[in-house]
This record gives structure tokens, sequence and C-alpha cells, in this order.
């Protein structure tokens, strides 16, 4: 059974990421972001959203597991902040209901919802500046990065929140997750 | 989604285990998760357990005399008045997580007595899932989290549905076969209408959030809402029979959601939202103007407090 943890950055819907996969008959576990990263035994991780930047224990470690990594909200920041891009504050709060407009079809996350997608957002900051290596994968009016990819090393990150029930199709993302992370 | 049969084999054996021989109380609301978990220990230790339920004068039209209906099965059932009391503990208080913390120490106050009064040594409760997380967080502080314990010394509190969302619950409380009124209920906070009452609590908006909760309840029933509400947010300048009013506004609120993390503000057609506004400004001479609240959650949340 595949198996897929979420590093819990201490979202508002950390357990709903837990459940969309519990619901999907995958093999997951909600694990603390100071776990140490030799202790995480995993075909993939969900890095969560959360409130602070400041407050994501050690999971910047995990991006060197050598396993896919998807990066919801604040985890897609800690990816772009990471290796080497940039985050701010957008002008506009990614609020509720947006539409997204994807950008590639050939994306292994997010190609097969090409062209556009409704999701549900709830943010202050974004990402400003990818990092080396990504492409970007989907922008909306209200955010220039909604979605990022780095297909080669298997990191992936959305603005949006995939695990709520009101973004539309957030289970065939989670689905596309997990046929990386089974590739 | 959580398998219905098994969860409640096992969480009747949880219950049964953890009790044992000794007594119980639940705290019922009224909402679907309290009703759940008190017909899950009622079938594991039966009269062990005393549900009981306080008519904190905070509720909905018609709330009590249900309760007393549908758990008229348990004979250990105890309804207290305590009306005057959780009026009197709100006094003048404006503030919204000052005033949820009053209604939850009376709450314990009230709970105190029955407890001592039946010898509890255990208490179930039906915290849920997302209880935890907003509890956990800052967004707001849940009555039914806490305090209780650290006034009555408990040997163990029984949460059974701790794990499980707001639809799971409703599987269970299906098969359990409870008053489907019960089991569709929209949810309905612990505080009750003083969270649908912004500033201070007094008898005269309780009466307009009482029967305006009501009329929002009966008009859109047939939108399915997962919650539909109304709720008294200031005052404003109406004019009713050449007469200058300055009356209560009342916001009304109805959203669809499958788990109350997030919800959509649902679209009303036109007749309907002007069936409600008159309902409700032609019953009550001080509310001056009805309004429709067009917000998702985020960024609001379902509550006005």
């Amino acid at each position: 059974m595949t198996k897929i943890d979420v590093v819990d950055n201490h979202g508002q819907f950390t357990h709903l990421e837990q459940r969309a996969l519990r619901d999907m008959g995958i093999d997951t576990e909600l694990i603390d972001n100071e776990t140490p990263p030799e202790e995480i035994d995993a075909d993939g991780l969900v890095l969560s959203g959360g409130p602070d930047i400041d407050d994501i224990g050690r999971c910047s470690e995990y991006l060197d597991l050598d396993i896919p990594v998807l990066g919801i909200c604040l985890g897609m920041q800690i990816i772009a902040d990471e290796l080497g891009g940039r985050i701010g504050g957008g002008e506009y709060g990614g609020y509720a209901d947006v539409t997204v407009e994807l950008l590639e079809e050939s994306d292994p996350l997010t190609g097969s919802l090409y062209p556009e997608t409704r999701v549900w957002a709830s943010h202050a900051d974004e990402v400003k500046e990818l990092p080396e290596g990504f492409e970007l994968t989907g922008k909306s009016d209200v955010c220039g990065v909604e979605s990022m990819s780095n297909a080669d090393r298997d990191l992936y990150g959305v603005q949006w929140h995939p695990e709520v029930a009101h973004t539309e199709e957030g289970e065939e993302l989670f689905e596309n997750f997990r046929a990386i992370c089974e590739e | 989604m959580v398998d219905v049969d098994s969860f409640i084999t096992e969480k009747v054996t949880e219950i049964e285990d953890a009790v044992g021989d000794e007594n119980a109380v639940i705290a019922l609301s009224g909402g679907v998760d309290s009703s759940t978990a008190a017909a899950l220990a009622y079938e594991a230790i039966g009269d062990q357990l005393t549900a009981v339920y306080v008519d904190t004068g905070l509720m909905r039209k018609g709330e009590t005399e249900q309760i007393r209906e549908t758990f008229s099965y348990m004979d250990s059932l105890r309804i207290v008045d305590a009306q005057e009391r959780f009026l009197d503990a709100l006094g003048e208080t404006t503030d919204p997580e000052e005033k949820r913390h009053i209604i939850g120490e009376q709450f314990i106050r009230e709970f105190e007595t029955v407890a001592k009064d039946v010898d509890a040594d255990y208490l179930v409760q039906g915290t849920i899932y997302p209880d935890r997380i907003e509890s956990e967080g800052t967004i707001k502080s849940h009555h039914n989290v806490g305090g209780l314990p650290e006034v009555v010394d408990f040997e163990g509190i029984v949460e059974p549905m701790r794990d499980l969302y707001k639809d799971e619950v409703r599987e269970v409380a299906r098969e359990l076969d409870l008053d489907a009124l019960v089991a569709e209920r929209m949810p309905f906070p612990g505080p009750g209408l003083a969270v649908r009452i912004i500033g201070e609590i007094t008898a005269e908006k309780l009466e307009v959030a009482r029967e305006a909760n009501h009329v929002v309840e009966e008009e859109l029933e047939e939108y399915e809402p997962w919650q539909a509400l109304a709720a008294v947010i200031g005052k404003a300048t109406g004019v009713k029979g050449d007469n200058r009013v300055h009356g209560w506004v009342v916001s009304v609120r109805s959203v669809e959601s499958r788990d109350g993390m997030t919800a959509r503000a649902q679209e009303i057609d036109w007749e309907t939202l002007q069936r409600i506004q008159s309902r409700i400004t032609g019953s009550h001479e001080n509310v001056a103007r009805v309004v429709y609240d067009v917000t998702h959650k985020p960024p609001a949340t379902i509550e006005y407090e």
C-alpha cells in the first residue's frame, strides 16, 4: 500500500489533507514537523499549510529525502523559500472561490485539470519568484503563482487547498500525486 | 468515510470498558453531536448514564420540548431550567470571547450540581474533530472542550467521536435510529443564540433572534442548507407607518458545506429573501431591516461570534 504522510505545519485544514488521503485508501499518518528526517518512512510527503513561515520545524530537510513532496499553501511557500525563490505579501488576499488557469497540460500534478479549475484558497502571502528548476503551472487573477512544479526532483506546490470540500477537483489532484509517488 | 457499523461496535465496547460499573454524565445541547454521543453511551451503559440538558434560555424555538420528546426513552434524562441564571451571568458583557467564557462557566456550574448529585465518575462528551482543531488554533474557543474536569474530579473523560467530522457523525446518528430531526438537524453552536447576537445579550434581542432564526430555518428548508441562521447585528434607522424607527438589523445567512471547515454562501431567490424580510420586519416592530450575508468561509466564519 502506498504511504503518504502529512507534515503538520499547524494549518486549520491539515487534518482534511489526512482525511482526503485516507478516504482514497492511502496509508497516511499525520506527523509533527519536528520529526527527524531519518525516521520518516513514506513514499511521498504532503507539507501542510499553516500560519507562520517561522514555525515550520524541519520541513526544509524533508526536501532532500528523495521522495515526492507536495507543498500546500504555506507548504509551497516553504519549498520556494528554501530552494532560492522569493515569497512576499499578496496585493489581494486570496480567499475562497478562485478560478485557476492551468498552463501546462503535461504537468504530472496539475496537467489533468487543464485548462482551468475552481478552487478554495486562503492566504496572505504568495510565491513571488520561482526557485530554479521550477515551472509555473498555474496562475489566477488574484495570485501570480498558484502552482509550480519541478518534475525532475518531484517537488510540487499549490497555493490553494485541494483538501477542502469546495475545491472542485481536489481529489483528482491528490490522485495525480499518488500516481507520482507510485512511479 | 468512517465505517459506521464497526465504529458503533467499537465505541460501545470502548465506553463499556472505560466506565465499567461506575456512573457517567453527558451534556445534551440539542445538536447532533451530543445527541449521538448520548445515544452511543446509553447503548453501552444504559441508566448508568445521566443525560443532562440545560435550558440556558439561549436555545432555538421549541428546542427544549423536542429534546424532552426525543430522549424520553432515557429514564435518567434531566432537564435543568437555568434561563435566568444565564442571563444574569451574561449581564452587560459585549466581548464575544468573554461571552463564550461566561456561558462555559455557567454550564460547568449547572453540570457540577448534577454530576455531584448522581455521583458521576465519568464525563462523556460529544466533542468532534473540528472542535479540537479550532480550539487548538486561535479561531474560536469551544465551550465543550475542557472546563468541567477542573472543578469535578472525574476519573475519566470519554469522547467517542473525537476523530469524526460532522458528516460522519450524521451517518452514525442515522444508524443509531436517532430521530430524523436530530440526525438531519442543522448544526447549532454550544453557546446558542448568544453568538448570533452582537454585543450585549438582552431579553429583547433574544426574542428577535429566536423568532428570526425560526423564520429562516422554515423558509430556507428547501435549499437544504448546511446551516441557515439569523443574527442580530446592530441598529439602524427605518420608517414604519410614518414613524421613524431605530431598530435592530437582522442578518440572514445560509451556507452549504460538507464539514463546516469551508462554506459557500447560498444563492437564494429574491422572492424567498423578500418573504423572510417581510415576515421578520412585519412581526417585530423593533426590527428596522434585514440583510443577506454573501460571504463565504473563509474569509468569514459561519457563525457571527
